[in-house]
């Protein structure tokens, strides 16, 4: 019997979260105060933060790249004075491991939160696949600034992704470049593709093979490992026999240090060089890989002071004041720009009424972070219908030395096209 | 005729049907699918012939390297158990300890040169180091975190073992961060070794070499000594066996401390093979090893040496031999699901194991 009380008590609760699900969803538009918005409005009472959500992979082999643009996105919010339309600003950062159960988890905690603006973020696209949706839903815009999987912002992408924007490039122009510069370049006619089972990889490796062979090379074959697979001796093996003249691996630094390593080792693949790309410019591919890093070349967006905007040298220099250290990946002016356009679609939106506090409406918001165009530190921001806001500038970076203290991009990788 | 009337005719005739259950039709349709895709797959790899016979000995190579290792990491889990009853899910993350206490001494050695120049001495110090370590960090999670559960019933023992998992893998991370270090690389490790008329790479032969003294110490410790004498009698009946004057307590630590060792010398020739250590690096070898010890039967320590190394090989060798034959593209991402379906049969289709039949009867 108690069981049946229990079940009852469930059923209840269950109809009623039912029942009002059903009413929230049938009130359509929602005012508060001087703003009348399709979604719902954020109200912040006079004094209280108005809070910005993050999420980037801050822990793991991978942190370099979320540490590099939590840093760009602190500097954007010292550089307009910590405060925003007369709020302090408040960063909530949460962790998602550069995976899919960690993006889902964060983008939830940060959903959850009603006080949350606007979420920038993340780095890696596994965590964006299923983190935008979820923000989505929750009527929340989310400004990504590393996670490039073309998928994200392709005029196919699915109506749940209409929140997500990126101030990064899209793979879309990675794999056309990669491909042109290992045709072109190395000139080589075969190659064997290698990804992770990532959206990320498995894109890139799947635009940058179509791409070459439009180019008139073949693709042998697209091999898979897994991003914590520590042998590959045998995938090695098998690519060895196919006998490629390069092979294209665009995973990330646990598994790209493994290919790096082991590749040399293969008989048949001791000088095949080995493509990696922009998953691995961190200090930790160095410490992983050691030695064998020398000569490694990675394709990666040119992010000389040069290819970026005005502002980058200034931007620099502030970076290396505040943390001590030059950048220690790509992303940092991608996630500072991802900043400055959410800054500046909240300025445009927020509406204050007499007692101070602040309204926003949420699809107001999201329509003006698509609209605002301006000149960042990576370069011109400005959002396509489908939320791509940024173009890619290529580059090839290379190794030169197997002591992880010696990185420094520009220097150790160093710029070697075009 | 009612209705009871008419389901007692029909029952005479539907018996015979019915002993055949959907679950047994489901099994039997596994146990066909596995064999013709392990025959299919094989045919049609052989058909193809992508592979010479360099490439298959280094899968098998391979395979008998990271088999030997969890063969290690397995007799861990296999004695915890046979002496307990107890499934340690924090062997895996003792190994970690070892292979992470091993990296300092490693790369200190690299960078004085003294692994270059002495390559012998420097192997044994960092051997030496990490079995200290995993060894010192098993007994300690057997006295801090087992033994007060040493008389509990049900599942708490099980889920403490879950929490000292967690806990090793967040002190390491807490200590000495969340990002992969690197072993050494010197340059003795790489020369080949001909084996076979076979070029192999001396650090794989040392691993194999290693683990298989360090199993036949093992096996004659607990086939020949006082101590492994009372380990077998505590691992039959701990009462009786406390009865006739053994110190249960002592046989459980030696066990662990046996366990940790194992373990340390696993983390070691792991990391020499695999080059990265982190954190969590414990977790997955920690698995497939308890997998291994099911496989060979769990309790039995030949059991856990053949299933490690039965593991090791399916792995390496299944992904080319089985699933390149039916043309999967990229067979190697599928290599765990290899190894799960694997232990997924064995506990389904005979859930004591290869060696677990004859324990039974031992036990009996």
């Amino acid at each position: 019997m108690r069981g049946f009380n229990y079940r009852r008590i469930l059923l209840c609760g269950g109809g009623m979260i039912a029942a009002l699900a059903v009413v929230s969803s049938a009130s359509a538009a929602e005012t508060k105060g001087p703003v009348t918005d399709d979604i719902g409005v954020l109200v912040i009472p006079k004094g209280a933060p108005i809070q910005i959500g993050a999420y980037w992979v801050m822990s793991g082999a991978d942190s370099a790249l979320g540490i590099d643009e939590k840093r760009g996105v602190e500097i954007a919010v010292k550089d307009i004075g910590g405060k925003l339309v007369g709020h302090p600003i408040k960063l909530n950062v949460e962790d998602d491991g550069c995976n899919a159960e960690g993006g889902q988890t964060a983008a939830t905690k940060l959903a959850s939160n009603p006080a949350t603006a606007i979420v920038i973020g993340p780095a890696c696209s596994s965590a964006a696949t299923p983190g935008a949706p979820i923000l989505w839903k929750a009527g929340i815009t989310d400004i990504d600034t590393a996670a490039t999987a073309p998928a994200l912002t392709a005029p196919e992408r699915k109506p749940e992704y209409a929140g997500f924007v990126r101030t990064v490039y899209s793979d879309i122009d990675q794999g056309r470049n990669d491909a042109k510069y290992v045709h072109d370049v190395l000139k080589a006619q075969k190659i064997v593709t290698i990804h992770d089972g990532s959206p990320y990889a498995q894109q890139l490796a799947t635009v940058m093979g179509e791409n070459f062979k439009k180019l008139g090379g073949q693709v042998l074959s697209q091999e898979a490992v897994s991003p914590t697979d520590v042998d590959m001796h045998p995938v090695l093996t098998r690519v060895a026999t196919e006998k490629p003249d390069v092979i294209y691996a665009p995973v990330f630094v646990a598994a790209g240090a493994q290919l790096l390593r082991q590749s040399k080792d293969i008989p048949g693949l001791e000088k095949v060089p080995l493509i990696g790309s922009s998953g691995q410019m961190a200090p930790d591919l160095i410490e992983a890989a050691r030695a064998a890093i020398v000569g490694y070349k990675i394709t990666y967006p040119d992010v000389s002071p040069e290819a970026m905007g005005k502002a980058y040298p200034k931007f620099v220099d502030e970076y290396k004041k505040a943390y001590g250290e030059a950048p220690i990946s790509g992303y940092h002016a991608n996630a500072y720009d991802g900043a400055q356009l959410a800054f500046k679609a909240i300025e445009k939106v927020a509406k204050t009424d007499a007692s101070g506090a602040t309204y926003i409406g949420r699809k107001a918001l999201r329509d003006a972070v698509f609209a605002t165009k301006f000149e960042g530190v990576s370069g011109p921001i400005s959002c396509d219908q489908y939320g791509q806001c940024a173009q890619f500038k290529p580059a090839v970076y290379e190794f030169t030395n197997g002591d992880p203290k010696t990185f420094k991009i520009g220097e150790n990788p160093k710029k070697i096209w075009p | 005729m009612s209705d009871a009337a008419v389901s007692r005719a029909f029952i005479p005739k539907l018996s015979s049907l019915s002993r055949f259950t959907f679950v047994d039709v489901v099994l039997w349709a596994l146990r066909i699918g596995v064999v013709v895709v392990v025959v299919g797959g094989t045919i049609g790899t052989l058909i193809k012939a992508r592979y010479g016979a360099a490439q298959w000995f280094d899968f098998l190579v391979f395979g008998v390297t990271i088999g030997s290792v969890y063969a290690l990491v397995a007799l861990g889990y296999t004695m915890v158990y046979g002496v307990l009853r107890l499934i340690n899910f924090a062997h895996g993350d003792i190994m970690m300890t070892g292979a992470f206490s091993g990296y300092f001494v490693a790369s200190s050695f690299a960078e004085s040169g003294f692994l270059d120049t002495n390559p012998v001495l420097a192997m044994l110090g960092i051997l030496a180091v990490a079995v200290t370590t995993s060894t010192l960090i098993a007994v300690l999670t057997e006295r801090l975190a087992y033994r007060p559960f040493r008389r509990v019933r049900g599942l708490a023992p099980l889920i403490c073992a879950i929490g000292v998992s967690f806990f090793l893998e967040q002190t390491f991370r807490g200590a000495f961060g969340s990002g992969v270090r690197a072993y050494p690389d010197p340059k003795w490790q790489k020369n080949t070794v001909d084996v076979f008329g076979f070029g192999v790479p001396l650090v794989e032969v040392l691993v194999v070499a290693a683990a298989l003294v360090s199993m036949l110490v093992l096996y004659v410790i607990v086939q020949r000594t006082r101590m492994g004498t009372a380990m077998r009698a505590v691992s039959e009946d701990s009462d009786t066996a406390a009865m006739m004057g053994i110190d249960v307590n002592k046989v459980v630590v030696f066990t662990f401390a046996l366990g940790g060792a194992m373990a340390g010398i696993a983390g070691v020739c792991y990391a020499f093979v695999f080059k990265q250590v982190y954190f969590f690096m414990g977790f997955t070898p920690g698995i497939k090893a308890f997998g291994a010890a099911v496989l060979g039967g769990i309790g039995s320590v030949p059991g856990a040496m053949i299933g490690g190394l039965f593991l090791g090989l399916v792995e390496s060798v299944g992904p080319a031999l089985f699933l390149d034959g039916i043309g999967i593209p990229a067979p190697y991402q599928l290599r765990d699901l290899i190894a799960f379906t694997l232990l997924i049969m064995v506990l389904i289709f005979r859930p004591y194991g290869i060696f677990g039949e004859r324990m039974a009867k031992k036990r009996a």
